[in-house]
């Protein structure tokens, strides 16, 4: 299922990334890339490597072989001041007034003093935290801290956006306004790489995803290829079942979940779908019977074993 | 005198608040970024430039160069006005006194430096009265005995023990000159005796003001020192427990960060110094103090000289001790044994500068770069620094503060991005070294 990384060209490359903690392997020769003008998905369970992988892209920690490459080059400082990262653990001066904040990253990452003060007053209104512009970072609500750390990442206009679970801890406005944020800056041609466990929002903002685990790259590719590959997805609804006890006898079915009276079917290569029809028929009234795309969570799964 | 005192000080405090408040009303308009060391580009100036804006803005900052002046203040004023209490020390006279010894008693009173005026009592009893309710600070009785209220314990160095001592020798010498048959003439002619000349192999050591200026200057270099370094071992704490750290690193080295972080709070603290000294010696002239003259002009250059190097050197070693911490209890932890250099300095350099006598431990202490920033301010307090001495120590200083930067900055690359524990000294430094 994995594809070659090398098939997507990007203008952000990770090449073979290595990094070990005495005994423990964070990163085993991690390749991936990320393409300008989209959003791509970054997941994997706990402890995976995500968080070491985006940390390695800024020079946070070091690395035991590996090259990161931005637009086929080595990344030094120069380039990194070109590219806006929002930390897992989130972080802001506490007492320092937000608008002073994003003016000072903004100076630090190359804009002039007006252009800082114009970006920020951007961002600000953009992400509607522009009234907490002299309130004190340590003052806000969570979810209006997690704003304005995504304004600190964006007022630059960076060309790649790196954000380790931007989503996690906001109510669903929170949600789709960080998400809309996304997508127009990959629409302007920036690189967006972002974490998340939420499934469901990934598949709903990716144009792409990479899996990892244990550091290792398992999937990488579009959100539409690994959607319409692996077995086939069949929803049906037969009326008066509630257990697809009828499915469950023909082989190469397997009955991945039943909501309100409609199964999930994953069928394989073999399964004959018309005589699974003809095996629903025989169990009641079949009311429904649809072909459905591979969720990103079931990919996720597949892909983890 | 103590008016033109109180004007002074409430004019500074004044022109502070003044100040702050203006600073307050600039931090909420929108022109904020152009208001501070814009002249200063690059991202170590503009780290700079955060340090002085947050510094001056922080109460601590604030309310601590508020104590600083007032204990200058103190410190200056004190002794001027104590100086202004001197009366005149009431002698009691009963029985009689001839004019001889009356004269000689006042000027025994001037020899000592206080002065005496004689007052002729009634009888006994009303002089004892008088003794007991302290209107007078001794009694002479017909010339030939002194009465005191309370015994004097022949330690007690007070102007009335020491008047009456000299008054008690005084009279011994008259009433003998007197035994001996001499003429009231003859008898004052041997009282004003020209002394003999006294020369001296060493020159005398420094005087009593120059070395009360060594003392003042000594406790205000560890306080400031200490109140510095605290600065920078927090400020950089802070940075890491609150995680901004990550953020500021994505877009700045961290030896540019450190860099900008010791420059800011470097800027801070001698413009807190500056305005200090300023203050003491306007405040000085003002009150006609003695504190700042004689040697002090040299003492003083040399105590602003090591306030930078100490700061040069130690800036550095509480900055890598602030990045091995991210909670305030390990940063105690830390702090305790790297104060220990500085109060061993601090405590022998005040021992010194008080007794006036420097020890061979001590002259060593004036060269090793974690003690000199206390001890040579002193020696040279003492007059007793020559100027190669002051070079020969200044230049070590400044070539162990490089090695000390290198080797901090290692350190504070390596646990600054370390969180969830306390990050060992060992690890780091041989990471750093190897």
């Amino acid at each position: 299922m994995a594809r070659d990384p090398r098939a997507m060209s990007g203008l952000l490359e990770l090449d073979a990334l290595t990094r070990r903690y005495g005994a423990v392997t964070a990163l085993d020769a991690l390749s991936f890339s990320v393409p300008a003008g989209q959003v791509v998905g970054f997941l994997g369970p706990n402890g995976a490597g995500k968080t070491t992988t985006m940390r390695a892209i800024f020079g946070l920690t070091d690395l035991d072989a590996g090259t990161v490459r931005w637009n086929g080059a080595p990344v030094r400082q120069a380039e990194r001041r070109r590219f806006g990262y929002m930390p897992e653990e989130r972080g802001l001066y506490p007492g320092m007034l937000v608008g002073e904040q994003l003016r000072y990253l903004g100076r630090l990452h190359g804009l002039s003093g007006p252009d800082a003060e114009a970006a920020t007053s951007t961002w600000l209104e953009r992400l509607g935290v522009a009234d907490r512009s002299d309130s004190k970072v340590d003052s806000l609500s969570h979810g209006n801290q997690q704003r304005v750390q995504l304004a600190a990442a964006l007022v630059h206009e960076p060309e790649l956006l790196v954000l380790d679970e931007p989503l996690s801890g906001l109510d669903p406005t929170g949600i789709d306004d960080i998400g809309a944020v996304l997508v127009e800056r990959a629409r302007a041609g920036c690189c967006v790489l972002f974490s998340s466990h939420q499934l469901d929002l990934v598949e709903e903002l990716c144009e792409a995803v990479t899996i990892i685990d244990h550091g290792r790259l398992v999937v990488t590719g579009s959100v539409d290829d690994l959607a319409t590959s692996g077995p086939r997805r069949l929803v049906m609804r037969v009326e008066g079942d509630r257990d697809a006890s009828w499915a469950r006898r023909i082989e190469g079915v397997t009955v991945s979940e039943i909501d309100g009276g409609a199964v999930r079917l994953v069928l394989d290569e073999s399964v004959d779908t018309q005589a699974v029809l003809r095996a629903a028929m025989g169990a009641g009234r079949v009311s429904e019977f649809t072909f459905e795309r591979r969720r990103l969570s079931e990919v996720f799964r597949e892909a983890l074993g | 005198m103590t008016l033109s005192v109180i004007l002074a000080i409430g004019a500074v405090v004044l022109a502070l608040r003044l100040w702050f408040r203006r600073r307050g009303r600039l931090t909420r308009g929108p022109s904020q970024a152009r208001v501070t060391l814009e002249p200063l580009t690059g991202d170590v100036g503009l780290v700079a430039a955060r340090e002085v804006r947050e510094r001056f803005r922080g109460r601590i900052f604030r309310v601590g160069t508020l104590i600083l002046l007032a204990a200058v203040a103190a410190a200056i004023v004190i002794p001027v006005l104590s100086r202004g209490h001197r009366h005149p020390q009431p002698v009691g006279v009963v029985g009689s006194l001839s004019a001889p010894l009356r004269a000689a008693v006042v000027a025994t009173g001037k020899s000592i430096g206080s002065t005496v005026r004689l007052v002729d009592e009634a009888n006994v009893a009303v002089a004892d009265d008088d003794l007991r309710a302290g209107r007078v600070a001794l009694l002479i009785v017909d010339g030939s005995r002194l009465v005191v209220n309370r015994a004097i314990e022949p330690t007690d160095t007070s102007t009335t023990a020491r008047l009456v001592t000299a008054v008690s020798d005084a009279l011994g010498v008259q009433r003998a000159f007197e035994a001996a048959g001499l003429t009231v003439a003859q008898a004052v002619g041997l009282a004003h005796a020209k002394p003999v000349p006294v020369t001296s192999l060493q020159p005398a050591p420094a005087k009593g003001a120059a070395r009360t200026t060594s003392v003042i200057g000594l406790i205000l270099v560890f306080v400031m020192l200490t109140q510095y370094d605290t600065w920078i071992l927090v400020g950089v704490m802070e940075e890491k427990s609150s995680r901004v750290i990550e953020v500021l690193l994505a877009a700045v080295r961290p030896v540019r960060l450190l860099a900008g972080k010791v420059l800011g709070i470097g800027l801070v603290a001698f413009a807190q110094a500056g305005l200090i000294v300023a203050f003491a010696l306007v405040l000085a002239k003002a009150v006609g103090s003695d504190l700042l003259q004689g040697t002090a002009p040299l003492a003083l250059v040399s105590l602003l000289v090591w306030l930078v190097l100490g700061y040069g050197f130690y800036c550095w070693v509480y900055a890598a001790a602030g990045s091995m911490a991210e909670r305030q209890e390990q940063v105690q932890s830390l702090a305790f044994p790297l104060s220990l250099p500085i109060l061993l300095g601090y405590v022998v350099s005040l021992t010194v500068a008080s007794s006036g006598s420097p020890s061979t431990f001590f002259d060593v202490l004036c060269y090793l770069p974690p003690t000199a920033p206390f001890a040579m301010p002193v020696l040279v307090g003492l007059g007793r620094a020559t100027w190669w001495e002051f070079a020969a120590s200044a230049a070590l200083s400044v070539v162990c503060t490089v090695v000390v930067a290198k080797l901090a900055a290692g350190i504070y690359r390596r646990a600054i991005l370390r969180t969830g524990r306390r990050v060992g000294l060992r690890e780091v430094v041989s990471r750093v070294v190897g």
